[in-house]
């Protein structure tokens, strides 16, 4: 049975295998051969794309190596500066005029949006948001220099755990904490001070700072600026290793900050403030300086401007208001303010025309309120109508005699008086240590004609005699010019620098009074006279235009007043042009030995013996106040 | 040795692998493979020890299948073969209604089991091709090509609406490639080819948005480079910075940083490269090149034509997923999700790629002699 199964089995078998090999009798061997040289193509396409793949990946991993490391370590290692502590700022008396606090923060860091328009639109549901400060935002994004936007400034905690609780939102946002510059005195200091603000462009372009990488903040104005290198010290930095997502995963290196210098200024705050009290309300510039090494004790600039919202992104708005508020705030009257100094110039007049041998001292001139110029017909007049009389230099200078002076001048022509003027310290800056000071003009033959196309005319020689017409100068200039007056010639250029003082090592460097010092050669004789006069200015009763102010705490004030008339713009109160008349007062104190000169300029505000003389006297009156006080402690 | 019938094991050496019919050397390469791929995994990772034991299941998972069909008798593979396509046709079809995934449903949940049909069809698509020309005449007249045509473009074309479009692609080549083996008429196979890349622009028009950026971005990587680029310059930078002997183990700071995308899965040659360096990418891709060849190999040797197309296109497929992927990650191709065999973690592939090597085994452990 069993073979005979066998045998049917493998019949049946061959019977199949025949019906196959019926079908592909001839082919077998051809399909065998076929297949072989098709799998053998096959095998040589193989090795070539392995050798084409071998040499590609020899490429990118061999020859292309150093720049993919590159690339490789640029996308895990990130940078991220330490911004030093800046300097804090001292007045003389050692307190503090400006200094670091810390606030905190909410900033999206710019790596971490990817679609700008969810990232608007998930901020739009998150935060209540003007369309000014999107803007102020989309400017964030633009600005290439910053790795983050700030969306919101000094919040509090409290504020933050509000908003936190929709964080989901907008999950990028962080809190970081920063410190911010606070100014103790912002409205009083503030053009004298400055502020802080974002690094642009334009700082960079300038060669004068040093910008460290990394760096976010400058000084944009006043000492700030002008002492940015001192004050601002070196960003470190810490080398992060992060994962794609910009989390941190370890600190690979870090460099400590170094700290900016500390600065002690000449200014006196309590001063300073005290004179910011005094003039409220009124527009123009106080200049307080030590005649005996330019210490700068007061610079106020008035109206003052809030400084500590320029060391956060001020809104438009406000800065837009600022800009266009009537008393123009943002300007610094004191280096920039040009007004023609009116009747303060006398004394230099007087001094030039007696160094000149102009006049005799003692010559006497007659004033009948006018003075009648050559073929002019309009005379020109004296402030008192009915006139002076017969007066000398002397009395010419305590009574502020137009008409002596329009002579005057007269006989001392414009070139002299051009010439002469500069050894004063007009005409030039005076390089006070701030940026943008303005020089003032003294106007002489050459300067008519290349401005205004025109020959010099003689009444104009007049006005400049009584310090109007195109004669220009700026308080802090009017303030140099009387230094050198009260110091008998020799005084010192003006500056705002104490010292400054290296905390972490504890050197002190002091600001080097003698390197700054300038003589005019003038003759004593002559400056008695001048000083004489503006002692008489102040002390001779019933006759000096300023002597209504009276002695001061047994101390004698030499000075001189000047009401100088404008024709301005009537800063946008009515839009009209009007004549204006700015109030001046010039003085220094003790006349014998003098420790300060006062210089006040009130624009738009009336007499100087009426406005600016008493401002003066109550200065001069709180200085030596507090001087004596100090002097007993 | 040889049995009645004149079969042969023709082993090399005695032991396991004369019991088991598996080819030691195939076997030791594809191993090899499989624990750099586990290493990759677990550095990559982090030190994640959980993905490698998870892998490692389905490598012993795969092993099993290996083994098993290694030793069921190619006859029986090729009677199968019709079963195993059109169930796995079906299962294509249920995951287009009831599938499960991310952005596009691969998956099929069976609730004890998940997992994606597409890649079944990377072994049954050839083994039924193989199966279906094994009776057939060769080279095949144009009715059989139009035929086994049309049995290639129906799993391509579910597979394509899933969308997978890397995988339709890969499971449309490798019919090609059965067919080639065939022995189809290469004039015939250039017209058809034309013909189909005449029908690219209707593919284009079928394409999502997403697969026509990467295409887009393939052309010119560095235009988006945090887009679609982003994954092919991260992954060159990664092998790049790997350099000649590579970081390290354990040292790649591109993939461990999450700077390469899917480290684990689709970019693992990369992360592999940059640790193991251009050293270690020529040891990879020779030990592709090894399988490849030995089962080009072998598909010579084997005495039928199931047996020839089967094993010839089976191994030919895999060194094209090698292509594929390795071609992606360096940018000779676009940016596809195609895993690179036995490195890439995931279950599916990886048991599939095991049992397609079980079957080329299995042609060559029962291989009948030669007569002549």
């Amino acid at each position: 049975m069993k073979t005979k199964a066998r045998k049917d089995s493998i019949r049946y078998r061959r019977k199949i295998e025949e019906k196959y090999s019926w079908d592909r009798l001839s082919d077998i061997d051809e399909e065998r051969r076929s297949h072989k040289k098709r799998s053998i193509i096959a095998a040589i396409l193989v090795i070539f794309i392995f050798a084409t793949y071998l040499v590609k990946l020899y490429e990118v991993q061999v020859s292309s190596h150093e720049y993919y490391t590159v690339k490789s370590d640029s996308n895990r290692i990130k940078i991220r500066p330490v911004q030093a502590t800046r300097g804090i700022i001292y007045d003389r008396n050692g307190l503090i005029v400006a200094k670091n606090i810390n606030t905190f923060d909410l900033i999206v860091k710019k790596e971490r949006i990817k679609n700008k328009g969810i990232f608007y639109k998930n901020l739009k549901r998150l935060l209540p948001t003007t369309p000014t400060d999107i803007k102020n935002i989309q400017s964030q994004f633009k600005n290439r220099r910053l790795k983050d936007i700030t969306i919101l400034e000094d919040i509090t905690l409290e504020e933050y755990s509000k908003i936190s609780v929709d964080q989901y939102i907008l999950p990028e946002i962080e809190l970081v904490n920063k410190s911010r510059r606070k100014y103790i005195e912002p409205l009083a200091t503030s053009h004298v001070v400055g502020y802080l603000g974002k690094v642009s462009d334009y700082d960079i372009e300038s060669s004068v700072f040093k910008i460290h990488v990394g760096m976010t903040d400058i000084g944009k104005l006043g000492i700030e600026r002008f002492y940015q290198n001192i004050l601002s010290g070196r960003p470190g930095f810490e080398k992060l290793e992060t994962d794609a997502q910009g989390e941190v995963i370890r600190v690979l290196e870090k460099r400590e900050p170094h700290r900016g210098k500390d600065i002690y200024l000449t200014l006196d705050l309590k001063l300073q403030k005290y004179i910011y009290s005094q003039v409220k309300g009124k527009e123009g510039a106080v200049v307080v300086m030590n005649p005996k090494n330019g210490d700068i004790l007061a610079f106020v600039s008035f109206p003052g401007y809030n400084t500590n919202l320029f060391t956060k992104s001020i809104s438009n708005k406000k800065y837009n208001e600022l800009i266009q508020s009537p008393g123009r705030p943002l300007i610094n009257r004191v280096i920039a303010g040009q007004y023609p100094p009116g009747s303060t110039i006398k004394p230099f007049m007087g001094l030039i025309a007696l160094e000149q041998s102009i006049i005799d001292p003692e010559k006497l001139m007659y004033c009948n309120g006018s003075y009648i110029l050559g073929k002019h017909k309009r005379p020109f007049r004296c402030w008192k109508k009915e006139g002076h009389g017969k007066v000398n230099l002397s009395f010419s200078i305590t009574q502020s005699c137009d008409v002596f002076f329009y002579k005057l001048s007269e006989l001392t022509g414009i070139d002299l008086i051009s010439e002469n003027l500069y050894k004063f310290g007009f005409g030039n800056k005076t390089y006070i240590d701030l940026y943008d000071e303005k020089p003032g003009l003294i106007p002489d033959r050459a300067w008519k004609l290349k401005t205004k196309q025109l020959p010099w005319y003689p009444g104009e020689t007049l006005n400049i005699g009584i310090g109007q017409g195109y004669f220009l100068a700026t308080p802090i200039q009017l303030t140099l010019g009387t230094s050198v007056l009260a110091g008998n010639g020799k005084t010192y250029l003006p500056h705002l620098l104490l010292g400054s003082k290296n905390k972490t090592s504890g050197e002190f460097l002091n600001y080097k009074n003698s390197e700054n010092k300038f003589e005019a050669d003038i003759d004593q004789d002559y400056l008695d006279i001048i000083q004489h006069a503006m002692w008489r200015v102040v002390n001779e009763k019933g006759v000096g235009t300023a002597s209504h102010l009276g002695k001061i705490r047994n101390i004698e004030v030499a000075g001189k007043t000047g009401t100088s008339q404008v024709y301005n713009l009537d800063k946008g109160k009515t839009g009209t042009k009007k004549l204006q008349d700015h109030a001046l007062f010039i003085s220094y104190a003790p006349f014998d030995n003098p420790e300060i000169v006062v210089t006040v300029v009130v624009e738009n505000g009336g007499s100087g013996s009426g406005t600016a003389a008493p401002i003066a006297k109550s200065i001069i009156n709180y200085y030596f106040k507090n001087k004596k006080q100090v002097a007993l402690k | 040795m040889k049995n009645y019938l004149g079969e042969s094991n023709n082993r090399g050496f005695a032991g396991i692998s004369s019991i088991l019919y598996v080819d030691t050397k195939l076997f030791i390469a594809i191993i090899t493979i499989t624990i750099l791929g586990l290493i990759t995994i677990y550095s990559s990772s982090g030190n994640e020890l959980s993905l490698v034991i998870k892998q490692s299941t389905r490598v012993v998972i795969g092993l099993i299948a290996m083994v098993f069909l290694a030793q069921v008798h190619p006859d029986n593979l090729r009677l199968f073969a019709p079963v195993l396509y059109f169930l796995t046709i079906l299962l294509l079809i249920l995951v287009l209604l009831f599938g499960v995934g991310h952005s596009a449903d691969r998956w099929l949940d069976l609730y004890f089991i998940r997992f994606q049909p597409s890649e079944l069809m990377k072994i049954f698509v050839p083994l039924m091709l193989a199966s279906y020309y094994s009776d057939k005449p060769l080279p095949p007249n144009i009715s059989y090509i139009f035929i086994a045509i049309i049995l290639v473009l129906l799993p391509v074309f579910l597979i394509m609406k899933q969308p997978d479009l890397g995988t339709a692609l890969l499971i449309g080549m490798s019919g090609a490639i059965a067919i080639l083996l065939a022995g189809m008429s290469l004039k015939f196979f250039f017209v058809t080819t034309f013909s189909t890349a005449a029908l690219l622009p209707v593919l284009w028009m079928n394409m999502h948005q997403y697969q026509k950026q990467r295409v887009l971005t393939f052309f010119n990587p560095e235009s988006d480079p945090l887009g679609s680029g982003y994954h092919l310059m991260q992954s060159k930078i990664a092998l790049g910075s790997g350099g000649f002997f590579g970081k390290g183990l354990f040292n790649g700071t591109q993939s461990k940083l999450g700077f390469v995308p899917e480290h684990s899965t689709d970019f693992i040659f990369t992360a592999f490269g940059e640790e193991f360096g251009f050293l270690g990418v020529i040891i990879l891709m020779s030990l592709y090149l090894f399988i490849a060849l030995r089962g080009i190999s072998i598909s010579i040797k084997a005495t039928d034509n199931f047996g020839r197309i089967l094993t010839g296109t089976l191994s030919l497929t895999i060194f094209l997923y090698v292509l594929v992927n390795v071609g992606m990650v360096i940018g000779f191709l676009p940016v596809v999700g195609a895993p690179l065999p036995f490195m890439s973690y995931g279950g599916t592939s990886m048991v599939t790629l095991f049992a397609t090597f079980g079957m080329i085994m299995s042609v060559k452990s029962h291989q009948r002699i030669l007569r002549k």
